[in-house]
């Protein structure tokens, strides 16, 4: 094992095209290039059906691209593997282990006994405020706990990267703004490289050092921003001009506001 | 958790108002009929004199005090559930090797389903003379036809169970680093339990049916099955009935106490059956 933060692993994408199968053939993704290393936290940022997540499941080893190469410290993937720590977007917490245990699983799996095992979740448990809950089964955590549990999960393996498909996607508002804080605050004291899958411009611009949009079908880099918000960043940050002109960008990028909105607004006053 | 109890008092309420209900009905049927029936039965080459039809509950307290007494329901009952529990846990033990094997390897189901389905519905009582001849006459053809009845639904029941055990389990534990047989042993076991438990129970019963095809293989006391065939033969309403009601009995007790231990088992499920 590597001590938290000390390098960050590199991701690479190159000219990455995927294809789902089947009687309409979907091009999901389609010669995209992309790099990400030095424990920099990425956004990847689209609409729905952009391919983000395909990329990510390239990239966690699930998903073989159809044309180009995927590289992870320059070695080409080939499957999963648990220095990519992936959390699905699905709720993928173990409903029959408790919470520790369900922490812990990735530990079992490299053979690490019962204490070593302990001590980390002990640990991560009470990063993620849930010590109280160790013994609980995930039935009785609420929807942010239970994913908060499996990004415990994921980092007690300690991987050098951090793939997230849209981990906060399904919660209420409140819910994922503080889950966005306690992972921002998580990703600051355990620096590692993370590749951040979303369709929230805030979520983004909250958490990332640079930011990739993805255009619709075939996803294919559409623009990418840079995000140098000081950290750490709290909620005085997402009111800040910064903070909301960088976000006015990208909406404008991703087609939903300013120019379009003003190219229609003086039409039909002047009808 | 604290809502499971009272739901299942209800149920026992409801389920003692329905059989009382049924023996209400029972008992006064018995009535009317006592004086009414014919006591006097054709059977093939002979009459059989007094016999009682709907047997009243008299003469039911009367037979079941007998049987009791003379202990031959108690033996009946260990030697018949003996053989029904060695049948089911055997053919569970193989139906869930198997089941297991096909859900897991796509390529083994093919090999297998076509069996599977030919041997499905292949009812015991047809299998009987070809496992007296196999077997022999002893308690190995009785536990073993129990065992390939209750098998093949065991088996089906697990390769279900373990097709649907949701992939983002699997693909989370495959990206923790989890080999096959750790992602075997802790995701597929416990994610397919329920469900597997659900094919044993109604294994349990399928046991129970076969059993009385199972014995009469060789038929001896003491066994429920023979015990029947006996009253069958005699014939005796009141023992037949006895007999059936001790069976049904029997299996409601194993039901109840299979329930319990899946309620224990399952309680990180979100709402106990």
């Amino acid at each position: 094992m590597t001590p938290a933060g000390t390098r960050g692993a590199r991701l690479e994408a190159v000219d990455v095209g995927y294809v789902y199968p089947g009687r309409t053939a979907t091009q999901a993704l389609d010669g995209l290039t992309l790099d990400v290393g030095d424990n920099e936290f990425l956004a990847v940022l689209g609409p729905v059906g952009c391919g983000k997540t395909t990329l990510l499941r390239i990239f966690a080893g699930f998903l073989r691209p159809a044309s180009g190469t995927v590289r992870c410290d320059g070695a080409a993937i080939d499957g999963p593997g648990s220095q990519r720590g992936y959390v699905l977007q699905e709720d993928a917490i173990f409903p029959w282990m408790t919470v520790r245990e369900n922490v812990e699983f990735g530990l079992m799996a490299r053979g690490i006994d019962a204490a070593g095992r302990r001590a980390v979740s002990a640990e991560l448990l009470d990063l993620i405020g849930l010590s109280a809950f160790e013994d609980a089964h995930p039935k009785e955590l609420s929807a942010g706990m239970s994913k908060m549990v499996e990004v415990a999960r994921v980092l007690a393996t300690d991987p050098s990267i951090l793939l997230l498909d849209e981990p906060f996607g399904a919660l209420d508002a409140q819910t994922r703004a503080r889950l966005q804080e306690a992972l921002g605050r998580l990703w600051e004291q355990r620096r590692k490289t993370v590749l951040f899958v979303t369709h929230d411009a805030e979520e983004a611009i909250h958490l990332a050092d640079r930011i990739v949009v993805l255009s619709s079908r075939p996803g294919r880099i559409k623009a990418e921003f840079r995000v140098d918000l000081p950290r750490p960043r709290s909620l005085e940050t997402r009111f800040s001009a910064a903070f909301s002109d960088l976000k006015r960008r990208i909406w404008e990028v991703l087609g939903l506001g300013g120019v379009s909105a003003r190219e229609q607004v003086p039409r039909i006053a002047g009808s | 958790m604290a809502s499971i109890l009272p739901a299942r008092w209800t149920r026992v309420r409801r389920a003692v108002v329905a059989l009382g209900a049924l023996a209400l009905l029972y008992g006064i049927a018995a009535a009317i009929g006592a004086d009414r029936l014919p006591r006097r039965i054709w059977m093939s080459p002979h009459y059989v004199e007094d016999v009682e039809l709907l047997p009243t509950y008299p003469s039911l307290a009367y037979e079941l005090g007998f049987l009791v007494e003379s202990g031959i329901l108690a033996g009946a009952v260990a030697v018949s559930a003996g053989r029904v529990l060695a049948g089911v846990v055997l053919g569970s033990i193989i139906g869930i090797l198997l089941g297991l094997a096909t859900g897991r390897a796509t390529r083994l189901e093919y090999l297998t389903d076509p069996w599977v389905t030919f041997f499905k519905f292949t009812p015991a009582l047809a299998l009987l003379p070809l496992f007296v001849l196999w077997f022999g006459y002893d308690e190995v053809s009785k536990v073993l036809l129990i065992a390939a009845n209750v098998g093949v639904v065991v088996l089906l029941g697990t390769h279900q169970a373990v097709r649907n055990v949701p992939g983002v389990y699997l693909e989370a534990a495959a990206s923790l680093g989890a080999s096959p047989g750790l992602a075997l042993r802790k995701i597929v076991l416990p994610a397919a339990f329920p469900q597997v438990f659900a094919s044993i129970r109604v294994a349990m019963g399928l046991g129970w049916v076969t059993i009385v095809v199972a014995e009469l293989i060789n038929p001896r006391m003491p066994s429920l099955g023979y015990l029947l065939t006996l009253a069958g033969a005699y014939p005796r309403v009141s023992t037949m009935v006895v007999g059936i009601g001790t069976i049904g009995a029997v299996v409601l007790l194993f039901d109840m106490l299979a329930l319990l231990l899946h309620a224990r088992v399952t309680r990180w499920m979100g709402r106990s059956a």
